[in-house]
């Protein structure tokens, strides 16, 4: 499986200059390629409405927050996202090279699996971010 | 290294209870037959013929059990496998079965099934097709070497890969991370898997499994006076359109064991039918009114079922229930070891560390043939969350589709084979030329 560089790239501008506030990536032909970036702005139901219901995605997301001490903190999350009505191919093959491409996403804080919605809600977002 | 993307990988499943073999990338397997083979001893099987025409059945039985045992040494038997042949019966054909505990002890056995995969099943040479087994959580070194032995050695395989079934499954899921609960045949297993890689001291296993069930199914039926007469013992003729005569055909040199194999097949057909896990743990009291289920027998007769069809998948989560079924006593022995299916969870993920375990607890995974039976995933789920401390989410997953359920080892399997990027992980024949067998430890963790 092999990583296009714009991941990186991507993720890094992510991480450093916080051009956005998601990515995410899909497989096709045996490469993870960036399939579409969020602008700092949108919002985290922005984000959950660009994955397809029907398809595996990666995603990376860029969480603000506010801790209990009244600080504001931000952290990176990355999704697999598997939803059960996927094809079992496609979700065997997600999951079987989220290893190799977490890896090349360096400062990632904190991982997720989902294969429903209310896997990744909101309040599940915040409790792992806390 | 091996790099052939070319040729397809066959992709073999030997289960406990099934062989499930077939084309890696394909979403089903070509050939689904029993793991059991029928063996018939050849060497002394003129004198056993003649002692029993002297003495009769009785001593008939004892008798196969001993030119049995006395055959292993030997090694002069005649094997029959697939489920046609063993569909036809045969005198002093016993019904053995390859594996113990879920790993191989009879590796002539093994090996005759894996031949008939290849030969009669799928019908390919093996010397050109790399093989991908998908193994028990709990083979031994020594297995995975003597396997790799065999495959190299006898059929000279190209490349050989083994998997483990959990991490199968939970890649056919979607999931890197996930607690695997397989139910299947001869034993269950609750397997953690974490980033592909299962975590060895934390697997769980009882001998209960769907062919335990069907055995509670069938003693606690007999007990009540229903006794399942074997497809061969009988004869049905169409006297009239519609009307059906039954001649009962006595075979006394039919062995115990391949009596005992035909009744199965009928009980857990009635199983897979009628049973549904309650909702709630049974008891005896609330469920003795219930509506009876009519189940047609092969031979014309029809049974009605009542409280067994709660009362047995109950069995999986409370063992200790098989105990009240008459002729199951002997389970007596093993049963303080064995463990409800909702406890096996909580232990196996206590055994885990303490960062995982709020994911494991969120991705249970149901798979197996019996993960198939109504409503075991609702009750599972139930018996989870009253159990699990507060914090956790508890989810259990399986497959809506049946198929998937049942084989969501096999599919794994024949995706991972089938991945382009999978092809660099094969045990290729000169790797193990090079270095030997016991090398197939560092290819396939």
């Amino acid at each position: 499986m092999a990583v296009h560089d714009e991941c990186k790239l991507k993720f890094v501008e992510l991480k450093a200059k916080r051009n956005y506030r998601f990515i995410i990536f899909k497989i096709e032909d045996q490469e993870v390629v960036v399939e579409k970036l969020g602008s700092p702005d949108e919002t985290y139901e922005d984000f959950t409405e660009s994955l397809p219901a029907n398809e595996c995605r990666y995603a990376v997301y860029d969480f603000d927050f506010i801790t209990d001490e009244n600080c504001q903190k931000s952290k990176i999350f990355f999704i697999a996202w598997s939803p059960d009505t996927s094809k079992v191919r496609s979700k065997m093959v997600y999951a079987s090279s989220k290893d190799r491409f977490k890896r090349e996403l360096d400062g990632i804080q904190v991982e997720l699996q989902a294969t429903d919605p209310s896997e990744m809600s909101l309040d599940i977002i915040k409790g792992r971010a806390l | 290294m091996y790099g052939g993307d070319e040729v397809s990988a066959i992709v073999i499943d030997l289960g406990s209870h099934t062989c499930k073999a077939g084309y890696a990338g394909e979403d089903a397997p070509k050939a689904v037959f029993p793991s059991v083979v029928g063996a018939i001893d050849q060497m002394d099987f003129d004198e056993t013929a003649i002692t029993e025409k002297n003495s009769g059945s009785a001593v008939d039985s004892k008798n196969i059990v001993k030119t049995l045992d006395s055959d292993k040494a030997k090694g002069k038997r005649k094997l029959f496998v697939g489920s046609q042949s063993l569909g036809f019966r045969r005198d002093h054909m016993d019904v053995l079965s390859p594996l113990k505990d879920g790993v191989i002890a009879d590796w002539e056995i093994a090996d005759c099934i894996w031949d008939h995969a290849f030969r009669e099943c799928l019908l390919v040479d093996p010397r050109e097709h790399p093989m991908l087994l998908a193994e028990p959580s709990s083979n031994t070194p020594q297995q995975r070497e003597r396997t790799a032995e065999l495959m190299f050695e006898k059929y000279k395989v190209p490349a050989l890969f083994l998997a483990k079934n959990a991490v199968l499954t939970s890649f056919a899921s979607g999931r890197a991370t996930a607690l695997v609960v397989d139910s299947g045949g001869g034993s269950t297993t609750v397997a953690p898997v974490h980033d592909g890689y299962v975590l060895q001291k934390a697997v769980a296993s009882s001998p209960i499994g769907g062919e335990f069930l069907t055995d509670c199914l069938l003693k606690s039926l007999e007990s009540k006076g229903m006794m399942i007469k074997p497809r061969y013992a009988f004869k049905r003729k169409e006297t009239r359109p519609g009307e059906y005569q039954t001649v009962d055909l006595d075979f006394p040199n039919t062995t115990e064991s391949y009596k005992l194999y035909s009744q199965r097949v009928i009980a857990s057909d009635i199983k897979e039918c009628v049973c549904r896990a309650p909702d709630t743990p049974y008891d005896e009291s609330s469920y003795s009114n219930i509506p009876m289920t009519p189940y047609e027998l092969p031979d014309g007769q029809t049974i009605e079922i009542g409280a067994d069809r709660f009362k047995i998948p109950d069995v999986l989560f409370n063992p200790s229930l098989a105990q009240t079924i008459p002729g199951m006593e002997n389970f007596a022995e093993i049963a303080p070891s064995v463990r409800g299916l909702p406890q096996m969870v909580i232990e196996s993920i206590n055994k885990c560390d303490v960062d995982i375990r709020r994911e494991l607890f969120s991705s249970i995974l149901l798979a197996g043939g019996t993960a198939s039976m109504q409503q075991l995933k609702e009750r599972l789920e139930k018996d989870l969350l009253e159990e699990s401390p507060q914090a956790a989410r508890v989810k259990v997953l399986a497959s809506g589709n049946a198929t998937e359920r049942r084989f969501s080892v096999w599919i794994g399997g024949s995706i991972l084979a089938s991945l382009g990027s999978f092809q660099q992980m094969w045990f290729s024949k000169s790797e193990y030329e090079e270095h030997g067998a016991s090398y197939i430890q560092r290819k396939c963790p």
